[in-house]
């Protein structure tokens, strides 16, 4: 099964084994993964399902959206080049696998 | 088990008005909760006094959370989920948790389905068009100056009244936040008063579970009043866009019914929520003056400030949902097609998520989400506008206006409501 391993601000990995068609902020909610909230259920209204995504993974992603972008801009940690929004990112057939960072804040 | 009509305005069951006398007759006998396996197999809370859920929640949230966080309340019809967890896992799951509740007076109030009313992926149909108007960028850069406008004009009059007459709510919070929801909406020109007077008949007639014709006259008045002016509005938006979200449904190839069911739901419940946000953040800061003096020194902490006041009195304390089949919650079965509260402001005092001080006002709080605005798909789509419009221009500007705004303790407040709670008057006085 595809895997999302999400790193704590501490240091500590959790890898979850999820089905195709799931984002990286679904599948982190649902299981209750720290340090990502997700309020808005996937709509890119809210900037709280911030990550950092390991620069391996950078080609596999989609492109920023605008809506994306301007929510990246409102996220309570620093942005940086490798910042997105988890419920942008879908695992597919084309992202098997990814690693991503939480940041240490997300309100 | 069947769930009753759903009995609520905007979010949910009645907002205790009008049905509330009876069922406070009801459930006068103080009865302790049922041991429930005997009846059924989930706890039970014949306690609850729906009366005094209306003048003050907090002490039956407290006693419901410690007790059974997820309870069946006759009086009610539902059961109530009161601890954060609860609430929590009930907003992640639109399939089991429908927001399209049975018997909605709802739509019954406002002619036609609203998005609310709605799981995905007929919900996001209807909510995506207005999501850019409502993204912090559109917010702050194009209604930003509108909502500052409408501040100024109406401290203006508080300043005319004076500090031994003024009433927070009546003269500012009220009027302020019907003119921004005017302008965000683009209804053009209609009056403060007259949305306020739609807002509150469309709320009157989706609490209206006792069918009372008088109720529905108003409503439907309200309704042909709203749906007329958008008759012209959708074709005249179609024609000259503008960043308004009237302008955004018109152009998103909706149908003009979902615009107008949409357009409804949003005067029934932009307007009161903000509004109640403006008179709770004065209260509470008035009734903290240390925390008011740190705020007065770091313009920044102004953001903390509203989240805290808006966790503390959350202006919507309970909305409904509804389960499309059996299923467990916090450990307790529920039965297919049951009534479920889904009780925010309970979760928001929540011990076991906020700490020992969660029932105190306190903006240096470690920073935890809430549920005030809700959260998942149905995430209140006017949250950075309240978030702005409220906690970064009208009250600060009000600050700034009267230096020394504080509650003014020669007269009466009063606060009403559970399902919707907030200050129906609020006097101020300043220096």
């Amino acid at each position: 099964m595809p895997t999302i391993t999400y790193t704590q601000p501490n240091g500590t990995q959790q890898t979850l084994e999820v089905a195709e068609g799931t984002t990286l902020m679904r599948a982190a909610v649902s299981n209750g993964v720290d340090g990502i909230v997700g309020e808005c259920g996937g709509q890119a209204m809210c900037a709280t399902c911030h990550v950092y995504v390991r620069p391996e993974y950078a080609q596999a992603l989609p492109e920023i959206s605008d809506d994306e972008d301007e929510m990246l801009d409102c996220a309570a940690a620093e942005r940086t080049d490798r910042s997105r929004l988890a419920c942008q990112i879908k695992i597919d057939a084309e992202l098997t696998e990814i690693v991503v960072d939480i940041p240490a804040g997300q309100l | 088990m069947t769930t009753q009509d759903a009995q609520c305005p905007f979010h949910g069951n009645s907002e205790t008005r009008g049905d509330d006398a009876d069922s406070a007759r009801a459930s006068q006998h103080q009865v302790h909760t049922i041991p429930s396996q005997e009846a059924a197999d989930y706890p039970v809370a014949d306690w609850v006094d729906v009366a005094a859920l209306a003048s003050d929640p907090y002490p039956i949230y407290a006693r419901l959370r410690a007790e059974s966080p997820v309870a069946w309340v006759p009086q009610l019809n539902k059961f109530l989920v009161t601890n954060y967890a609860g609430c929590h896992a009930v907003e992640q799951d639109q399939e089991i948790f429908s927001a399209n509740v049975s018997g909605a007076t709802m739509t019954r109030a406002i002619g036609a389905q609203p998005m609310l009313r709605k799981d995905d992926p007929e919900h996001s149909a209807d909510r995506a068009p207005v999501n850019p108007v409502l993204r912090p960028k559109s917010i702050k850069e194009v209604w930003g100056p509108v909502f500052e406008g409408n501040a100024e004009t109406y401290l203006e009059k508080v300043a005319e009244i004076g500090p031994h007459e003024a009433d927070l709510n009546r003269d500012y919070a009220a009027p302020v936040a019907s003119q921004n929801l005017i302008d965000l909406l683009g209804l053009k020109d209609v009056s403060v008063e007259q949305v306020r007077r739609w807002s509150h008949a469309f709320i009157a007639g989706m609490g209206n579970v006792l069918d009372d014709p008088a109720i529905w006259e108003r409503c439907d008045a309200s309704t042909e009043e709203a749906d007329r002016l958008l008759e012209e509005l959708i074709p005249y938006y179609r024609q000259n866009p503008d960043a308004s979200m009237v302008s955004a449904w018109a152009n998103s190839g909706l149908p003009a019914s979902n615009v107008a069911a949409n357009v409804k739901l949003t005067i029934s419940g932009g307007m009161n929520e903000p509004q109640h946000m403006v008179t709770n953040m004065v209260w509470a800061l008035s009734n903290h003056p240390e925390q008011s003096a740190l705020v007065f020194t770091d313009p920044l902490l102004w953001a903390a400030a509203f989240d805290e006041a808006v966790r503390w009195q959350s202006p919507i304390g309970m909305y409904p949902r509804e389960t499309t089949r059996e299923t467990i919650l916090e450990g307790v079965r529920i039965p297919a097609g049951a009534g479920i509260g889904v009780v925010v402001a309970s979760a928001n005092h929540d011990e076991a998520h906020f700490g020992d001080s969660a029932a105190d006002f306190d903006i240096n709080r470690p920073k935890r989400p809430h549920l005030a605005f809700g959260s998942g798909v149905h995430l209140c789509a006017g949250h950075w506008a309240a978030k702005t419009s409220i906690g970064q221009i009208a009250v600060p500007m009000a600050y700034k206006r009267f230096p020394g705004l504080r509650v003014d303790k020669q007269r009466n407040e009063s606060w009403d409501g559970w399902v919707f709670r907030g200050l129906t008057s609020l006097p101020v006085t300043w220096n």
